[in-house]
C-alpha cells in the first residue's frame, strides 16, 4: 500500500495593522495626583521623546561640546551625580549645589534647590547658560543643532519640519524628562496589594508617617515645598536658598523638600552633599540644634528615634527602590539614534 | 545700532547698543470701549531690525477707534506657562537663564558719566511676581487712521536718570520697578 502523503499547509493570515506598542507614553500611577504639567501644551510622541534623550545625552548643549545633561544625572543613580558632593561642569569646574536626581517631574511645581525655575519646559535653559556647567548660550545650542545631519533627521521624523527653535529643542528635552517616572518600588507594589513589608520595614515606615510624611509626603516623598530642615549653614557656601529668589526673611535658609525615591542610590545627601549616608541624614533629624529662625516648625520638637528605630527608618527607606526605573534601557544612552555619528554631533 | 543721541538738558552724548522690548497685549478702544484685542499678542521690538518695528493687526473692516492700548512686557502667566516659539522664543536673548523669566525691556549702552567698565550701562527690566511685577500699560489717543504711527522718546526715559549711580539693573526687584515706571512716559503719537 503506497502511504498517501498529505501536506498540510498552514497559512497564518495576519491583518496588515501598524503594530503600534500598547505602553502608552505617560502613565499616571493609580492613586497619584494629577501632573501639574500641563501636557496638552506639549503633546508627548515617541519622537519627541528620543529627540530629547538624545539632547540630554549630548554634549552638543556646552560650548565645547563635552558635558551633557548626563553627566551630572545618571541613569543608574536617579539621575543623580553619585560621589559629587558638589556637582562638576565645564573644564572640571565645581558649581554650588549637589546634582538632585531626575524623577516624577511632572508632578514638579518650582525646581531647583531653590525653586528658582518656575516651569519644566525651561529648566534646560539654566545649565546650558551656566558658566560652571555647560556654558553655552541657546541661540548657539540651535544654530549647532540646525547644522547636525542627525539632530536635523530627528526633527525632521517628529515635526515634518527639519527647522529646529528654541522652543522645540526645550519641549523634547521636557517630554524625555516627564517619562523618568519611578513607580515601581517594593513601596509601591506594598501599596498595590503585591507584596508585603517585613516587619521591620513595616515599623519603619510607621516611624516614617509620623516624623518625616508631613514633608516627604507620600506618594511623591515630597510635598513640593520649600524647608528648613535644621542644616548648619555651609561657612564657605553661604548658601541662603530660597531666600535668594523671594527675599522674604522667612524663607531664608529653606530648600526645595526632595524626594525620597531610590533615596539609596541618590547619595550624597542635600542640597550641598554633606551626608554620604542614610545613617548620617538619620543621626541629623535627631540632633537638630535648635538655631536657625526659620527652622521648620514640626522640627521644633526634637524627633526621638533609638537607635534601632533608626535601623528601620532605613530600612524602609530602602524599600522606595525602583531597579526598573534606575535599570530601564528606555532611559539610557541612546546608541541607536546615535548609530551613524557619536552623540549627534 | 550705534546711534548718538543728544540728551536736551545733558550735553553728553549717549550711545545705545542695543535696545529690545516687548509690547504685548495689544487693544483698540473707541468711547473707553474695547473694540478689537489682538489674540495671542507679543511682539519683540528690536530697533536694529526693521521689521520688528511694524506691527500689522488684523481688525475688522471699518472699524472705529480712538484710543490704543498695550503694555510693555510680558504678562505673568505667560511668564509660568513654559516654552513658547516665536517673539517669544528663548533664543532671542529676551528670557533669564539663572532663573526663569522674560525681561521685558533691554536698554544697553555707553554714558560718559558710567564709571562702569568702559562706561557701560545695562537696564534688563522684567520680573513676574508681586510686588516687583512691572509690566507696565500705555493708553494713547490715536487717530482713527489705517496706519497709526507712535513715537519712542528714550530721552523721556532717560532723563532724570543718574548714570553716576545708576548703571546696571540685571535682576527683577524694587529698582526694576521704579526703573519701568518711566515707560508710561515713553510713548508718544506725535512726531
Ligand atoms: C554640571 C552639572 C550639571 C549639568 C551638566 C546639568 N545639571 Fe541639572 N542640575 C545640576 C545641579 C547642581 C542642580 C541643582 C542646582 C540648584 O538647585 O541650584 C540641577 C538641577 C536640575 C533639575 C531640577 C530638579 C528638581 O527637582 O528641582 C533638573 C530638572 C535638571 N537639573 C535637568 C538638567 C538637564 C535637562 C540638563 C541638560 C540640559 C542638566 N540638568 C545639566 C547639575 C547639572
Ligand atoms: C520640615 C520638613 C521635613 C521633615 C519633617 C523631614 N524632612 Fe527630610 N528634608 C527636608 C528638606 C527641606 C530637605 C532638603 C534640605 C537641604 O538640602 O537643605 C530634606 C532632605 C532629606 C534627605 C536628603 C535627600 C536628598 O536627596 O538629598 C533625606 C534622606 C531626608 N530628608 C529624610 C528625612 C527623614 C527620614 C525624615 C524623618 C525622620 C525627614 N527627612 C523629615 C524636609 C523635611
Amino acid at each position: 500500500m503506497r502511504k498517501g502523503i498529505i501536506y498540510i499547509a498552514l497559512f497564518s493570515f495576519f491583518a496588515l495593522v501598524a503594530f503600534t506598542s500598547t505602553e502608552p507614553l505617560f502613565n499616571v500611577p493609580s492613586g497619584w495626583q494629577k501632573p501639574s504639567y500641563d501636557f496638552s501644551k506639549n503633546i508627548l510622541s515617541q519622537e519627541k521623546i528620543d529627540i530629547g534623550r538624545a539632547l540630554f545625552y549630548s554634549p552638543i548643549l556646552s560650548k565645547d561640546n563635552t558635558i551633557s545633561c548626563a553627566s551630572c544625572h545618571l541613569s543608574f543613580t536617579g539621575f543623580a551625580h553619585t560621589d559629587h558632593d558638589l556637582s562638576h561642569g565645564i573644564d572640571g569646574k565645581i558649581g554650588k549645589r549637589n546634582a538632585p536626581a531626575l524623577m516624577n517631574l511632572a508632578w514638579g511645581k518650582t525646581f531647583m534647590w531653590d525653586g528658582r525655575i518656575n516651569h519644566l519646559d525651561m529648566q534646560a535653559l539654566a545649565p546650558i547658560s551656566d558658566s560652571n556647567e555647560m556654558n553655552e548660550n541657546i541661540a548657539h545650542v540651535v544654530e549647532k543643532l540646525n547644522q547636525s545631519n542627525v539632530f536635523k533627521n530627528l526633527f525632521y521624523t517628529a515635526y515634518r519640519d527639519s527647522l529646529i527653535t528654541g522652543e522645540r529643542t526645550l519641549k523634547c528635552i521636557t517630554q524625555f524628562m516627564l517619562t523618568l517616572v519611578s513607580s515601581n518600588s517594593k513601596y509601591d507594589q506594598v501599596m498595590r496589594h503585591e507584596d508585603t513589608f517585613s516587619s521591620q520595614e513595616k515599623n519603619g515606615y510607621l516611624l516614617f508617617q509620623k516624623n518625616c510624611a508631613s514633608c516627604h509626603t507620600e506618594p511623591l516623598f515630597t510635598n513640593n515645598q520649600f524647608a528648613n530642615n535644621g542644616l548648619q549653614q555651609d561657612t564657605v557656601l553661604l548658601d541662603n536658598g530660597r531666600y535668594a529668589i523671594t527675599h522674604i526673611a522667612s524663607d531664608s535658609l529653606t530648600f526645595k523638600v526632595p524626594t525620597l525615591r531610590n533615596i539609596e542610590f541618590t547619595y550624597p545627601y542635600m542640597h550641598d552633599g554633606r551626608f554620604k549616608k542614610l545613617s548620617q541624614v538619620l543621626n541629623h533629624y535627631t540632633s537638630i540644634p535648635q538655631h536657625a529662625s526659620t527652622l521648620d516648625s514640626q522640627l521644633q520638637k526634637p524627633i526621638q528615634l533609638s537607635a534601632n528605630d533608626k535601623v528601620d527608618v532605613i530600612s524602609f527607606l530602602l524599600t522606595l527602590t525602583d531597579k526598573e526605573f534606575l535599570y530601564h534601557p528606555k532611559f539610557q544612552y541612546p546608541k541607536k539614534l546615535f548609530s551613524q555619528s557619536p552623540n549627534g554631533l | 545700532m550705534n546711534e548718538q543721541i543728544k540728551l536736551p538738558s545733558e550735553s553728553d552724548s549717549v550711545v545705545i547698543t542695543t535696545l529690545k522690548y516687548y509690547i504685548s497685549g495689544i487693544q483698540l478702544l473707541w468711547q473707553g470701549k474695547t473694540v478689537f484685542r489682538e489674540s495671542n499678542s507679543h511682539h519683540l521690538i528690536h530697533i536694529e531690525e526693521s521689521k520688528s518695528l511694524t506691527i500689522p493687526l488684523h481688525t475688522p473692516k471699518n472699524i472705529h477707534f480712538d484710543t490704543i492700548e498695550f503694555c510693555v512686557g510680558i504678562d505673568s502667566i505667560s511668564n509660568v506657562s513654559g516654552a513658547f516659539g516665536g517673539d517669544l522664543d528663548p533664543t532671542l536673548g529676551m528670557y533669564w537663564t539663572w532663573q526663569s523669566g522674560y525681561i521685558n525691556f533691554k536698554l544697553e549702552g555707553i554714558h560718559p558719566k558710567c564709571n562702569s567698565r568702559k562706561n557701560e550701562f545695562q537696564f534688563h527690566i522684567g520680573g513676574y511676581q508681586m510686588p516687583y511685577y512691572p509690566l507696565q500699560e500705555i493708553k494713547l489717543s490715536i487717530p482713527n487712521k489705517k496706519q497709526i504711527d507712535i513715537y519712542l522718546q528714550l530721552e523721556k526715559l532717560m532723563a532724570n536718570l543718574d548714570f553716576k549711580t545708576q548703571k546696571s539693573i540685571m535682576i527683577p526687584g524694587k529698582e526694576a520697578m521704579d526703573f519701568s515706571k518711566r515707560f508710561t512716559q515713553m510713548f508718544r503719537t506725535q512726531q
